[in-house]
């Protein structure tokens, strides 16, 4: 027998899961056949990987899953930054959605914003289109057949044809429990010409014990449809995150994925977009800024299955103390993808010895008329731009700040979401300065600070810096 | 109150720069210092604003008769001094504006109220206007993509917003055109009162036209081996740093120049 299957992760457990959560059986079926991939598969797959896998090692066997139905206290956690009046959100605890509130224009015109389980009973056939046709196969990937098999929560999201969201909708998570962890399923659906914004926020209260959060996210753009998903991960350091993302975009559809990753000891995730139809756009953006003893472990990938596609992923990091990351990227372009443009790249800042990134880009294109670029670099902060700042009177940390806030700006600057993007930079700063901050909005931040640090916007299209062929 | 540099050593990487530099200046007065290529002009600048890489081995500097060689760059901003670099250097990410306004806020007396964005933005208005410099520079990244003269523009609106008591100006003229290097000329005069004492490192006269020094020095392999009035550099200019330098070695003194150090 497996170790795994000895595991507290067994079919026992599974079929608890899914029993308590009231699943029809062919739900159940699909979580066992997720399980069987998750006890065969080894943790890394790709043999160009497989050497750095041991320092991103995650022992599953060292968490809890109970149910637990504590109240989780929302209120005390995000005084001065949730009023209690906003619409549009949804707040989950532990793994229980504990609030909900749609505005009725929305709600009137069909959008979705409910518990993957609430969608389920509602929708039983949509939601099993879904499931069975979904991104984030468990084949794929260890992890990914992790959360298949064992969800104990999920969240769906859809705008229904040609409606056109202007704000933003929120999900945050807050894990309290000591007994618990989160393994969730996300849908977020953009039907054709319909407009989203989703930001997803995860927090953790600081758990006594290791707990992890681990969720799949499929985002689906079809035709024609605009989906901006930004995910913001500050959990504790005694929590583990798990990350399998799917992004499938249609015809002249376009998805964007922005996500800022300060928190937790282990992070592990793995993002796919699919071009899947002629004319899509695809842009990803991973903020991380690390320290202490953290892991962060980061593969993105962008296949190119249609002509006329652009993709682009740029990931820039900065790390301190003895953390560690490896960003791992690969563009695929296949024959039929001409006229295809893709970009991925991945630079690093080391602000001590004891700091280590790695970058690991890979090219595989089948078509010759198409644009493809990596660009890498790991490199120490400049001492030369210290002295400069330094001698403009601002100590040797303001200036080491400047600069490393700095270095996230040409990246960050082009998260399409403003709420996003000002707020990566409150909490950036925040982590400079050792304290633990949350996602706030404009009124809030205005409040905080006094002011927003000006922006500059640079026009320049990546595609024209970067024209290296291969 | 003077800037005083007393047989100052420096070295860079384990290799000896500035074998003995004497040099005194006052406040108000505008000291030029000249010399070839790899004489140490800028090793001296870097050292007297506390680069960590230039190592002083021995010597002192002195403002306002207090040594400040142990001291790190910013809180020799906080003394009073200031240092154009000759090579500004660029940094991605930073804007323009929150750079200056940092740099302005951190040259201030302690104890007194930063100014509000709105003031700050008045003061810097009128500091570009003084140097003919367009406010779309406060939206861009610092020195990112500037060219050579619109970095030494911007080296003087920094000094002008820091208001120093000591400026050492390393070839802020250099990469300038012609009316550039009036603009910026007339910059370092308003901005350099009869409070401000300043050390201008050049390789020519004609800045000297605009800014006036009573003392030009002359370095050469790490020391100050010549000082004179104003027509020590008009007779450089005319005969290069061969001249010099024989004269120096038949330890002859140059003619129509009075004060050495
Ligand atoms: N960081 C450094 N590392 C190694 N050598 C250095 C460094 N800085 C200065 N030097 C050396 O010190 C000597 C003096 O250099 P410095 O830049 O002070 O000359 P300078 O008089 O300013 O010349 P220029 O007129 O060309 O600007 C040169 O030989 C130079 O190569
Ligand atoms: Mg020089």
């Amino acid at each position: 027998m497996s170790q795994a299957s000895l595991s507290s992760f067994n079919e026992d457990l599974l079929r608890s899961i899914s029993a308590s959560l009231a699943e029809p059986s062919w739900l159940t079926d699909v979580r066992l056949e997720a399980f069987r991939q998750f006890i065969s598969l080894p943790s890394e797959k790709n043999p160009l990987y497989t050497k750095y896998s041991r320092t991103f090692d995650i022992a599953l066997d060292r968490f809890k899953l109970a149910r637990d139905r504590t109240e989780v206290d929302f209120r005390s956690f995000f005084t001065g930054y949730l009023t209690g009046t906003e619409s549009d959100i949804l707040l989950q605890g532990n793994e229980t959605q504990v609030h909900a509130e749609l505005s009725r224009d929305l709600a009137s015109k069909g959008v979705n914003l409910m518990s993957f389980h609430d969608a389920l009973r509602q929708e039983e056939g949509a939601v099993r289109k879904l499931v069975e046709g979904r991104l984030v196969k468990s084949e794929t990937d260890k992890y990914a057949a992790f959360v298949n098999a064992f969800f104990n929560c999920g969240t769906f999201v859809r705008v229904p044809r040609g409606v056109v969201l202007e704000k933003p909708l929120r999900k945050m998570l807050l894990l309290d429990s000591p007994r618990t962890s989160v393994i969730e399923q996300t849908f977020v659906i953009a039907e054709e010409e319909a407009r989203l914004v989703y930001l997803e926020e995860q927090y953790s209260k600081g758990t006594p014990s290791p707990a992890f959060v681990a969720s799949t996210a499929e985002v689906i753009a079809r035709p024609n449809s605009h989906v901006d998903f930004s995910s913001i991960q500050l959990l504790d350091d005694q929590t583990t995150h798990l990350s399998n993302r799917g992004i499938e975009v249609s015809n002249d559809a376009r998805a964007t994925m922005s996500s800022l990753s300060l928190g937790a000891s282990v992070s592990r995730s793995r993002t796919n977009f699919y071009l899947n139809g002629r004319g899509s756009f695809a842009e990803g953006f991973e903020i991380f800024f690390t320290d202490g003893k953290q892991r962060y472990d980061y593969e993105t990938n962008l296949v190119h299955n249609s002509p006329d596609s652009t993709g682009s992923t740029q990931a820039r990091g900065v790390l301190k103390g003895e953390s560690q990351s490896i960003f791992k990227g690969m563009i695929k372009i296949v024959n039929a993808a001409k006229n295809s443009r893709s970009y991925l790249a991945h630079h690093a800042m080391i602000l001590e010895r004891t700091a280590r990134s790695d970058g690991v880009p890979s090219l595989e294109i089948d078509n010759n008329e198409v644009k493809a670029t990596h660009s890498a670099s790991v490199a120490q902060i400049d001492e030369e731009q210290l002295f400069y700042l330094m001698a403009r009177g601002l100590s040797p940390d303001e200036a080491k700040k400047m600069v490393v806030l700095g270095f996230f700006e040409p990246v960050l600057s082009r998260i399409p979401i403003e709420q996003t993007r000002e707020g990566a930079r409150f909490m950036i700063e925040g982590k400079w300065h050792e304290e633990k901050r949350r996602l706030v909005d404009r009124e809030t931040l205005l409040a905080a600070t006094g002011e927003l640090t000006p922006e500059v916007k640079e026009s320049e299209d990546i595609f024209e810096r970067h024209y290296k062929y291969r | 109150m003077q800037l005083e540099i007393k047989e100052l050593h420096a070295s860079v990487e384990g290799k000896e720069i500035l074998k003995g530099v004497n040099l005194t200046i006052g406040q108000g007065e505008t000291h030029a210092l000249m010399g070839p290529n790899g004489s140490g002009k800028s090793t001296l600048a870097y050292t007297v604003m506390g680069h960590p890489k230039y190592q002083v081995t021995s010597g002192e500097i002195l403002i306002d008769r207090e040594n400040i060689v142990g001291l790190a760059p910013d809180k020799r901003v906080k003394k009073g001094l200031f240092l154009a670099f000759q090579y500004p250097v660029s940094v991605q990410g930073v804007s323009m504006f929150s750079f200056l306004r940092a740099a302005y806020n951190n040259s201030r007396p302690a104890g007194s109220e930063p100014p509000t964005i709105f003031e700050f933005k008045e003061v810097v208005a009128e500091k570009l206007k003084m140097l003919s410099m367009n406010d779309s520079f406060l939206n861009r990244y610092l020195n990112e993509g500037f060219s050579g003269g619109e970095k030494k523009r911007a080296e003087i609106l920094q000094m002008a917003l820091m208001q120093p008591k000591f400026a050492v100006l390393d070839e802020t003229d250099s990469g300038l055109d012609i009316d550039a290097l009036r603009i910026v000329a007339e910059g370092i005069n308003r901005v350099s009162g009869p409070q401000t004492g300043s050390l201008l490192i050049t390789h020519y006269q004609r800045i000297l036209k605009y800014v006036k020094p009573q003392f030009v020095h002359v370095m050469f392999e790490g020391r100050i081996i010549e000082s004179g009035g104003e027509e020590l550099s008009r007779l450089l200019e005319e005969k290069g740093y061969t001249w010099i330098k024989g004269y120096r070695e038949e330890e002859q003194v140059p003619p129509q120049t009075g004060q050495t150090l």
